[in-house]
């Protein structure tokens, strides 16, 4: 018998102690503790050394402690192993990114959306470098794909707020804005837009 | 009075206040597994428990004499033998040489954490019936490395089965190296059965529920070794040849140990048939086949037929009976000899199946009270047999010879039924298997309702609830993961549940919670292996240098 529930199980007995470290280093490196994080994904690695996972957390941990090479270099071996590997494709955008490279850094944010669109991270990154390059339609359309799949989603409706106002539509900046308020009225963010947005019809009205 | 050897270091509890325990027999067969053997033998050197001696048995495998020297200890004791002559002729000689007390069990390729003994001496000298113990035991898989090494993969406790005796006739499900017993209750099971070239294990563990309830302690003692890769073990090549699986298991079956038996009553089946022909050889054939619950078959015949039977079939007991006799009169006579508790009569023409007895006589040994019998498995109106105490029956017979079996126990108000679903055997194991296959589906949800109804009414709490939580899991429903595995985790954590708390927590962004449970998943994991004892420190327990 050879079934999703068997093969999970399979894998289960091949891969918890692997899954163990990575769980771990996912977690320091949440924390801020990229050494530990470094030492759980090298082990990890060394388990499973057909799994990107681990060369995806080498590569955030090298990123937040500055090391771009080493984390492209990381990044680039959890695309080998898994070309469809999304998480690998945001964190060699996110090189890019730093390195200002934002045309490239755009391309490889758009490719890793394609592979999944609900990537966050990507989505984020993708609207920042759209700022930096002024070009809005393509992250406008990610986020509009997202907020469907996630409706409630304010550090989104935000960021679609604020490039419908850089595109020249401040009708759709304006109902984002309130819709987001409704859901958080405290937003102060949120609420500065809404004055800048406001105030942009009252001019141009 | 302490039963150590002079030899022997002071037992000395891990409380330090020397209280003086009964001495264990560990015993650790051994067949060309050097590489793994140090660890065995210093997992058994290191326990907490040190009233011990460990009798290493070479059973005609590479030499081992330097590494049980290695240990310089005076409670290790080799018995080096150059002929190979299997682990029970191993295990039988070590127990001739044994005590100790209690007897436990250590294979070469497997460890006992330091408190597996403490452990199991402790729920036999408490408040309790049972003379024997077991523990849970994890199922350690491993990569096992070009150069021999095993590279620990996962941890899980794959079975962790309370004891059931039915389940036992039927089947194992007590690991050997997690069981500890009375050295003395071998005296009534007999030894290990030479015969038996695989499941000596079970052969044991069976015969001894004829004596004793098992205690289940639910803490995890030791593991045990499962390569990714094709196993080494002598015992799953040995099951791969189906018709020496099949001649162990029947010779398993139809060995019963020496009455009388505490807690057990043999089944006595009186066969109804006219004349000794094919068909009879066939019917003895399946009841071989077919039956685990220990049986005696009582055979009404007409004597020449008794001198034509074969003498060699096991658990036969031919009854002469006049040719003209009608069947209830051979019941009659029959009756005169059996011993069991429970009889069952079976006609010649009962096909016999899988369960044919068992069925119904779960059903008359858990769940009712007297004068009620069960119809057997494809028994009706043309072809009537049945299972029932022997008293109902004796007394219907005596009330009513003249009547037929059948109409002397209506008569006697014995009622005679089919047994309810609820009083099968084994509602457990079919639980486990519909959540298994839901598993298999990927129907986690049905799954998780599966386990978690079993966690409330099928004991095995523990077990189930860590199954449940899995299942929650993977069904998306973390907070009831999260809820049960912090339960299991509260209890007896393993590796398992430890990985899954964290998983939660790590979602709920609970991120400290989630590190702790996660080093603690991970020192599970890493600290297995007991580093080989070399040389005992003197004055510490169980600390060694290597």
């Amino acid at each position: 018998m050879d079934t999703v529930g068997t093969n999970e199980i399979e894998k289960r007995k091949r891969l918890q102690h692997y899954e163990v470290l990575r769980e771990l280093g996912d977690c320091y490196t949440t924390v801020g503790n990229y050494a530990q994080a470094h030492r759980c994904y090298e082990k990890a690695a060394s388990i499973g050394p057909d799994e990107p996972g681990p060369y995806v957390g080498l590569g955030a941990a090298a990123l937040q402690t500055g090391r771009c090479e080493d984390a492209e270099i990381a990044f680039r071996v959890a695309c080998r192993l898994d070309p469809n590997c999304a998480k690998a494709y945001t964190g060699l955008a996110m090189v890019a990114q730093q390195r200002k490279e934002y045309s490239a850094s755009f391309d490889l944010y758009m490719k890793s959306l394609e592979l999944d669109s609900d990537n966050i991270t990507a989505l984020l990154g993708l609207f920042q470098v759209s700022c930096e390059m002024a070009s809005f339609a393509k992250v406008i359309y990610y986020l509009q794909v997202y907020l469907q799949m996630h409706p409630g989603d304010v550090s989104v409706m935000f960021a679609l707020a604020a490039l419908y106002f850089k595109d020249g539509r401040p009708e759709e900046s304006l109902r984002m804005l309130q819709d987001l308020l409704a859901l958080e009225p405290a937003n102060k963010d949120a609420r500065n837009l809404l004055e800048e947005v406001e105030h942009g019809l009252v001019r141009a009205g | 009075m302490c039963e150590g050897s002079l030899q022997n270091p002071p037992p000395i509890s891990p409380d330090g206040r020397g209280r003086c325990g009964p001495l264990v027999s560990i015993l650790l067969p051994t067949y060309n597994r050097c590489r793994y053997l140090p660890y065995a033998l210093a997992s058994a050197a290191g326990q907490t428990y040190r009233n011990l001696e460990i009798f290493v048995v070479n059973d005609g495998g590479h030499d081992v004499r330097d590494i049980v020297h290695s240990f310089n200890d005076p409670r290790i004791h080799l018995i080096d033998r150059r002929e190979n002559r299997g682990k029970p002729h191993s295990l039988n000689e070590a127990l001739g040489r044994a005590r100790g007390k209690y007897i436990a069990y250590l294979d070469d390729d497997d460890v006992h954490y330091p408190h597996h003994v403490q452990v199991l001496v402790d729920a036999l000298e408490g408040p309790t019936d049972c003379q024997v113990a077991y523990s849970d035991l994890y199922k350690t898989y491993c990569h096992v490395r070009s150069d021999g090494t095993r590279e620990i993969r996962s941890k899980h406790v794959e079975i962790s089965r309370d004891f059931d005796r039915f389940m036992m006739l039927y089947f194992n499900h007590v690991l050997h190296v997690s069981l500890m017993h009375r050295r003395d209750l071998l005296d009534r099971t007999g030894l290990y059965n030479e015969d038996l070239s695989i499941l000596i294990d079970w052969d044991m563990t069976r015969r001894l529920a004829f004596f004793s309830d098992f205690h289940h302690t639910h803490v995890i003692t030791g593991e045990f070794y499962s390569p990714l890769e094709e196993s080494d073990r002598i015992s799953v090549q040995r099951r791969k040849d189906s018709r020496e699986y099949l001649r162990n298991v029947l010779a398993i079956r139809t060995t019963h140990p020496p009455k009388p038996w505490d807690k057990l009553d043999e089944l006595s089946v009186i066969l109804l048939v006219d004349r000794l022909d094919q068909s009879v050889a066939q019917t003895c054939g399946c009841l071989w086949r077919h039956t685990f619950y220990p049986y005696r078959l009582y055979l009404p015949l007409v004597p020449s037929d008794i001198s034509r039977l074969n003498s060699e079939m096991p658990n036969v007991a031919p009854i002469a009976v006049d040719p003209r006799s009608s069947p209830a009169e051979r019941v009659d006579v029959a009756l005169q000899s059996v011993e069991g508790s429970y009889v069952a009569i079976l006609p010649g023409t009962l096909p016999i199946e899988e369960m044919w007895v068992e069925n119904p006589l779960h059903a008359l040994i858990h769940t009712v009270p007297d004068r009620e019998g069960f119809l057997l498995e494809n028994a009706g109106p043309d072809r009537w047999g049945a299972v029932l105490k022997r008293v109902d029956l004796q007394r219907a017979r005596s009330a009513s010879p003249h009547l037929s079996v059948e109409a002397s126990l209506t008569a006697s108000g014995v009622r005679i039924r089919r047994p309810r679903q609820e009083e099968l055997p084994f509602q457990f194991d079919t639980l486990l298997h519909q959540a298994r296959m839901a598993e298999a589906d990927g129907d986690w949800a049905v799954a998780a309702r599966v386990f978690e109804h079993m966690a409330a009414h099928h004991h095995n709490e523990l077990w189930m609830k860590s199954l449940a939580a899995g299942a929650h899991f993977d069904a998306g429903n973390h907070v009831e993961a999260g809820r049960l595995s912090r339960q299991v985790n509260q209890v007896r954590p393993t590796v398992e549940t430890l990985l899954l708390e964290a998983k939660v927590r790590r979602r709920r962004r609970d991120f400290e919670a989630a590190i702790r449970l996660l080093q603690q998943a991970e020192r599970g994991l890493r600290d297995s292996l007991p580093a080989p004892v070399r040389v005992p420190v003197t004055g510490s327990q169980g600390q060694y240098e290597n």
